[in-house]
């Protein structure tokens, strides 16, 4: 167990004009993540997933819980946490005017690296930034900088690397390219814990996952048991009824839920139900706008557990 | 300890180097003051240029590090936002040397800027004290402790350029001319003279007018040090205590 986190708590008081404010950002959230294993935290934005990460890489205190983050206890050594990782914000901290090159070999030195030079070599090697590694900063595009903030966060082989919306901001191209090398790191024996409200990156990444929502985690295991636990398929219909809609396919679905004029009816064998589904709304001559068959996704595990779609929330799959 | 101050020190600095156009704004102003504020005293006080400038000189070595603190402000907060003061917390250098390893390079960058500033004096004719010159680049460089150690309080209990902005401009006027660097305060009414004592910038503006001048035995000179010296370590404390709460 790499990290081990037991009922987190925080709460931010903000002091404003019209008096004191608290926000409990989280409350009470348990976290077991396995050596080697990529862990992500997916949630909207605003659920407490930058607050749970920080409190892990000690850079807040936690009010309430306990924690243990690569062999050493949260609160009381955390200098010996900080030994052990590696930690990318979603800001990055790439200096503008300051080579790559320089930024990771005084990052090295600060973590006592035998050979800095040499292990900066490695890692801008590894990362394909060689070629830009003498030239500031300022003069890198957005997908470069991803990788040099990656790349200041793993030059001390750390045994667990925390990633903070590693993709947020990146064209498709460059997200794909990222994650390859995230994966990477599994090989290389790297445990990752990574924060992101993109539905498709948890999926893809991560070996287990939670779901937060309001600062509590609402389901947690690997992506294919959490969706298994919604239902193998889901089939989407823009209905002119929804509600009698909604009662004629009850008996076929393990679940139906309605959004506005939108039917989500969650099957296990989709291929097979659909035919019967569309026969029962022929008979009862309810007219259907469309229909599309989908495998679930962990959105329909996140709308299972809130009642909300992770849409809604202003976050895009 | 140390090798992390030194080595944040020397990464800094070089960092500096390579880019030095913000020392070198930096003096802009107090060497246009010298230019062209110091001929005018000159002609009101009807004495020779060369002479006012011994006068003159030592206040705008204290301007320089009150606009550096200005300058060091807008740089933390950059260093912010941008997480890169975020990423060095996480690592295991100790804490005050990220912020120790800044303020000395903020002092050095200070005691070029001001041997620039003496010696632009100097080729405009300026008499001074050689000893006296160089005990007063050992204070400015306290007083841009003092001054950068409030710079980077300032920023990181802000975190925001507008609230700085205006907290800077609001003080930096007052501190200037109550510090009798433009205008020496003998000349101001009692009330003045009794509220200048309490400007910290009054003290080695006066001390480096007496160390110019060559009275290295004068009182003012021991106050300005002593001063200097406490609110340096004053606001450096702070300003390694506000990056503890870098989280909010």
């Amino acid at each position: 167990m790499i990290i081990s986190a037991h009922e987190l708590r925080k709460t931010f008081t903000t002091r404003s004009r019209k008096g004191a404010q608290t926000v409990e950002a989280v409350r009470g959230v348990d976290l077991e993540v396995e050596k080697g294993e990529i862990f992500g935290v997916l949630g909207p934005n605003g659920a407490g997933k930058t607050t749970t990460i920080r409190m892990l890489a000690t850079l807040i205190t936690p009010d309430a819980g306990t924690a243990t983050v690569a062999g050493h206890d949260l609160l009381r050594s955390p200098g010996a946490v900080r030994r052990n990782l590696g930690y990318v914000s979603q800001a990055g901290g790439v200096e503008e005017n300051t080579t790559p090159r320089a930024q990771i070999v005084m990052a090295a030195k600060i973590h006592n690296v035998p050979d800095p030079a040499a292990a900066t070599a490695g890692v801008l090697d590894r990362f394909d930034l060689t070629e830009m590694a003498d030239r500031p900063g300022r003069t890198l595009s957005g997908g470069q900088k991803r990788r040099v903030a990656i790349a200041l966060g793993l030059v001390h082989a750390p045994p667990l690397l925390f990633l903070d919306e590693p993709t947020t901001g990146l064209d498709p191209q460059n997200r794909a390219n990222l994650w390859d090398r995230i994966r990477q790191l599994r090989e290389l024996g790297t445990s990752v814990l990574l924060s992101t409200h993109y539905l498709d990156e948890a999926d893809a990444l991560c070996d287990r996952l939670v779901i937060v929502d309001h600062g509590r985690v609402v389901a947690q295991g690997t992506p294919g048991e959490l969706k298994r636990e919604v239902s193998g398929d889901v089939v989407t219909l823009r209905v002119a009824e929804p509600e009698r809609a909604a009662d004629t396919l009850k008996p076929y679905a393990r679940e139906v839920r309605v959004d506005d004029d939108l039917l989500r009816v969650y099957v296990d064998d989709g291929e097979h139900t659909l035919p019967a589904l569309l026969r029962a709304l022929e008979e009862r001559a309810l007219s259907l706008t469309s229909i599309a068959l989908d495998r679930s996704t962990l959105d329909d595990v996140f709308l299972a557990k809130t009642g909300r779609s992770l849409r809604d929330t202003g976050a895009a799959a | 300890m140390i090798r992390h101050t030194s080595l944040f020190l020397v990464y800094e600095l070089r960092n500096t180097f390579r880019n030095p156009i913000w020392p070198l704004f930096g003096i802009v102003q107090p060497v246009v003051y010298l230019l062209l504020f110091g001929p005018l005293v000159a002609g009101a006080s009807r004495q020779p240029t060369s002479e006012q400038l011994t006068s003159f000189a030592p206040g705008m070595l204290v301007v320089t590090a009150l606009f550096g603190a200005i300058g060091v402000g807008y740089g933390t907060i950059y260093e912010l936002r941008s997480g890169v003061l975020e990423r060095v917390a996480v690592s295991p250098a100790w804490r005050p040397s990220i912020v120790l390893g800044r303020t000395l390079r903020d002092g050095v960058v200070l005691v070029l800027q001001s041997i620039v500033v003496i010696v632009i004096a100097l080729a405009m004719g300026m008499r001074a004290s050689l000893p006296g010159l160089a005990i007063t680049v050992v204070l400015i460089a306290l007083t841009g402790l003092f001054a950068s150690g409030i710079g980077y309080g300032l920023a990181l209990s802000l975190r925001d350029e507008n609230g700085m902005a205006q907290i800077m401009q609001f003080f930096a006027l007052p501190i200037m001319l109550l510090s009798g660097a433009l205008l020496p305060m003998t000349l101001a009414p009692e009330w003045m003279q009794k509220v200048a004592l309490f400007n910290p910038m009054y003290h080695p503006v006066v001390a480096g007018r007496a160390l110019f001048a060559g009275d290295l035995t004068d009182s003012s000179i021991p106050i300005a040090f002593a001063v200097m010296l406490a609110l340096a370590a004053l606001t450096v404390t702070w300003s390694v205590r506000s990056l503890r709460r870098i989280a909010g």
